[in-house]
């Protein structure tokens, strides 16, 4: 499946229900654990009651990244890292609404 | 392909013990900081910074790393040596993000995966994700796109080789920025007769000169007379090949802002336009101009500041 094809386009479909844990755990590097360890700590939202349905959307991925990074390269612990995830976020929202309103 | 000085980037002696390393990254990961800093080239320098951290904070990799030898220079044109990597095992990288230097000697080995290409098991490859970049057009009409990938392989030899493909992509009509698109079968390939993994793309797309995009819904300031504020107004408005006409409600302020619903990007509910009302004076610069103000001026009982008053 990884020959190269010139001349056929490949149909990309919209994945709008999220990724599942297993996509998740293999895009970010982490194990299963570590997920549903943060979910239960209340670092990350739980995106559904059980962990079957759980389902994952961009936002979601970009800040268990950001986590991943905190706890490995700075040695945050869990809560140190969420809360720099959340600043993080804020000033993505913040400065989102600058650009939307013009601003910046 | 071009040698990086790991030890340079972080600024340390290529004796530095692993508690420096880690010093001057912590360092330099505050100053580069693509969300504080100032610097201009901040986001690529923290690239680099990372990548070297992730070398030589790795005892491993660090210590393939510096049996390469000392006389190469930043910049200069490598090959590695045939063997290099010989007797290391290597784990627990992601070097998705990082550049072709580190992609060539350590290559994108996941959590736990152990160097040589042993998958625990037969079964499914692995989902890749990448993000691409669209025109904020492609979302209004669909769009083939081609996009080159570069994916670390590991050959009959058991050394990584750097895979460059090129996929001619099927854009659907509608995808809303952060959203996530799959090329089924697109990923890592299976083991042992297992189901290739998918490709997962994110779409971000280009600055637009005129809109701007938060998620599906696009935003745009509407710039209009004072009397199409005052007395209310249909205009039309250009909307990547279509024109929407838009009614300017009676009454309307600057800095108002208008929703238009389901005209922004096509997407699955379809988003809305939010026109931020901008009221643009005419110029007072012939006497003709000057009267029709000196006439409101008179027969206007307005005062813009009555509120600042109460």
């Amino acid at each position: 499946m990884l020959a190269d094809d010139q001349n056929q386009a490949i149909d990309a479909e919209p994945e709008d229900s999220g990724l599942t844990l297993e996509q998740l755990t293999s895009i970010c590097c982490v194990e299963r654990e570590w997920v549903i360890h943060h979910i239960e700590e209340g670092l990350l939202s739980p995106p559904a009651q059980n962990p079957d349905e759980w389902r994952f959307s961009s936002s979601m991925l970009s800040r268990v990244r950001r986590i991943v990074v905190l706890e490995r390269n700075f040695e945050a612990a869990p809560e140190l890292a969420a809360l720099v995830a959340d600043l993080q976020e804020e000033l993505e929202t913040l400065r989102r609404r600058l650009r939307c309103a013009g601003l910046e | 392909m071009q040698y990086k000085d790991y030890y340079q980037i972080l600024g340390v002696n290529r004796d530095a013990a692993v508690a420096d390393i880690k010093k001057a990254y912590r360092k330099l990961a505050r100053k580069y900081h693509p969300d504080v800093s100032k610097e201009a080239d901040a986001e690529s320098r923290m690239k680099d910074v990372n990548e070297a951290y992730a070398v030589l904070s790795d005892t491993e990799k660090r210590a393939a790393y510096d049996q390469l030898g000392h006389n190469y220079h930043s910049g200069q044109e490598f090959h590695p040596p045939p063997g290099w990597d010989a007797g290391f095992e290597f784990s627990g990288a992601d070097g998705a993000d990082f550049g072709d230097f580190f992609s060539q000697l350590f290559g994108r080995m996941g959590a736990g995966r152990r160097h040589g290409g042993f998958e625990t098991a037969a079964g499914r490859g692995e989902d890749h994700h990448a993000k691409v970049l669209l025109d904020l057009a492609d979302a209004f009409h669909g769009a083939t796109r081609q996009i080159t990938l570069r994916a670390p392989r590991i050959d009959h030899s058991g050394h990584v080789v750097l895979d460059t493909r090129t996929l001619n992509v099927k854009i659907p009509k509608g995808v809303y920025e952060g959203q996530i698109i799959r090329l089924a079968g697109q990923g890592a390939p299976g083991q042992g007769g297992g189901k290739a993994g998918d490709l997962l793309l994110e779409v971000h797309f280009e600055p637009h000169p005129r809109w701007r995009i938060d998620g599906s819904n696009l935003y745009l300031t509407l710039a209009v007379s004072p009397w199409e504020a005052a007395l209310g107004a249909v205009t039309p408005l250009n909307l990547f090949e279509t024109t929407i006409n838009v009614r300017i409600p009676e009454g309307s302020q600057s800095g108002q802002q208008l929703r238009v619903r389901g005209k922004g990007i096509p997407s699955t509910p379809p988003g809305d336009l939010l026109l931020t009302i901008k009221v643009v004076l005419p110029p007072a610069n012939t006497p003709k101009a000057r009267a029709l103000y000196e006439t409101m001026a008179r027969e206007l009982a307005f005062d813009p500041r009555s509120e600042q008053r109460s």
